[in-house]
């Protein structure tokens, strides 16, 4: 059952990925990569790691995503170029 | 070479160099079989079972690697003095008015998270959490405040007193540990092993913690405040 | 059928190859990111991306199934075979600087910004000899 779980949460990181990369407006790259980190917590779970979950959850959620929306304020950059 | 990036050369290589690499490195990767791992943990781990601490990380971190945390501390604050160094010089002057809602739900959900916070940094050596956890829980607190009050600032004495006094107190622990129990960062309060899973036992680990937890929580609060910006015009 | 690929998957050679595999394909999409992006903050996203390949590929390779959490309680009462925390330490360490160096390139980039008004790789090149 645990094998089953990695491999979807890792295609799934991977997709979210790849995808967050490619966007072209910045906003939705953003929101993609803050589920580049949930994904992360996921594995971190299964992997019997519970500080390190708690930690990415809270740093990749809460304050990653935060700084970078406050940067995409100052810069006033909605579409990439 | 003056390789600009343009949109056809730099997909391709960006492509090929990918793929050359990934080949290499799980060509290496697949051919180890599953290995013989001596581990150092089962040392530690038995070695734990003295200090009377429930969770095992924490005593790692703060205790058997406590130097380390300190470190890390110092590249806390350096980097906190980096960007306010940087993103402080702007004025910043409030002329929006936050939404309704924001306002009326942040004055029930910020006493919450304020309490999971500190609850998260004082638990931390019986369940997971801890320091930095809980202090980054306090400041995305300090977040929601800021960005619901137009008024609102965090007042610098306060935050400065408070980083000030939690970076001292680390550094006394250990010298203290040092005078008592021959040992930088030593464990010199009473610990029982019968008191393992009780809110006062690991005697001097949750201590360490607290402080750890209330310098991080303060340095994240200015970091937020100095990027948040309040005035379209800047 | 459906017993046999659960059964096939809860194998420990499959769960190493499947970490293995995965957690560099993540570093090589982060790094492919890194190579063709012209956006500044785009570049610190991907970098981003690459350090939580390597923390999933640290914390991975001493999963074993066997092992539990390095916490005490829920019926546990003493500390047999548990998983190792020293590289949970570690990577708590690693994820919080990562978050205090990307803080601070963030800002840089915004001090670049109100200075000269570009955010475009290819625009940066004051310093370069004509």
């Amino acid at each position: 059952m645990t094998g089953i779980i990695i491999l979807f949460s890792f295609l799934a990181v991977i997709l979210v990925a790849f995808m967050s990369i490619i966007q072209k407006s910045l906003p939705d790259a953003i929101i993609l990569f803050m589920g580049v980190g949930l994904g992360a917590v996921v594995l971190f779970f299964v992997f019997q790691a519970p500080d390190v979950a708690l930690t990415e959850a809270v740093i990749g959620s809460g304050i990653s995503t935060l700084i970078f929306l406050m940067a995409l304020k100052h810069l006033k950059a909605e579409h990439e170029l | 070479m003056n390789f600009k990036r343009d949109i056809a050369t730099r997909t391709y290589s960006g492509f090929a160099i990918a793929a050359l690499l990934i080949l290499t490195i799980l060509n290496i990767l697949l051919q180890i079989g599953p290995p013989d791992i001596q581990r150092a943990g089962d040392q530690l781990l038995a070695m734990s079972a003295d200090d009377g601490v429930a969770n095992a990380v924490t005593s790692v971190v703060v205790y058997f690697r406590g130097f380390d945390t300190l470190g890390e501390i110092a590249v806390l604050f350096i980097a906190a003095l980096g960007i306010g160094l940087m993103l402080s010089a702007h004025n910043r002057t409030t002329h929006e008015e936050s939404n309704y809602i924001l306002k009326k739900a942040s004055r029930m959900l910020f006493p919450m998270i304020m309490l999971f916070g500190v609850y998260v940094m004082i638990y931390g050596h019986l369940s997971p959490g801890g320091g930095f956890q809980g202090g980054v829980i306090v400041a995305s607190g300090v977040l929601l405040l800021l960005i619901s009050r137009e008024e609102f600032e965090v007042p610098h004495s306060v935050i400065s007193a408070l980083e000030t006094f939690a970076g001292i107190s680390y550094v006394l622990i250990g010298l203290i540990g040092l005078l008592v129990v021959d040992k930088f960062l030593g464990n010199f309060l009473p610990n029982n092993i019968s008191q393992m899973g009780m809110l006062f036992s690991g005697g001097v680990i949750p201590l360490i913690y607290i402080v750890v937890g209330i310098k991080v929580g303060s340095e994240m609060s200015m970091i937020v405040q100095n990027l948040i910006q309040r005035s379209d015009d800047d | 059928m459906i017993e046999a690929l659960f059964n096939y998957f809860n194998q420990e050679y499959v769960i190493r190859a499947l970490v293995d595999v995965g957690s560099m394909t993540l570093f090589f999409v982060g790094f492919f990111g890194l190579l063709t992006q012209r956006h500044l903050l785009k570049i610190f996203m991907s970098i981003s991306v690459m350090e939580i390949a390597i923390f999933l590929f640290f914390i991975g390779s001493i999963f074993n199934k066997t092992y539990t959490a390095p916490i005490l309680g829920d019926g546990h009462t003493a500390f047999v075979t548990m998983n190792d925390p020293i590289p949970h330490a570690m990577i708590l360490t690693a994820i919080v600087i990562g978050m205090a160096v990307f803080a601070l390139g963030v800002s840089f980039a915004i001090e670049y910004y109100k200075l000269t008004g570009k955010t475009d790789i290819n625009d940066i090149n004051e310093m370069r000899e004509k």
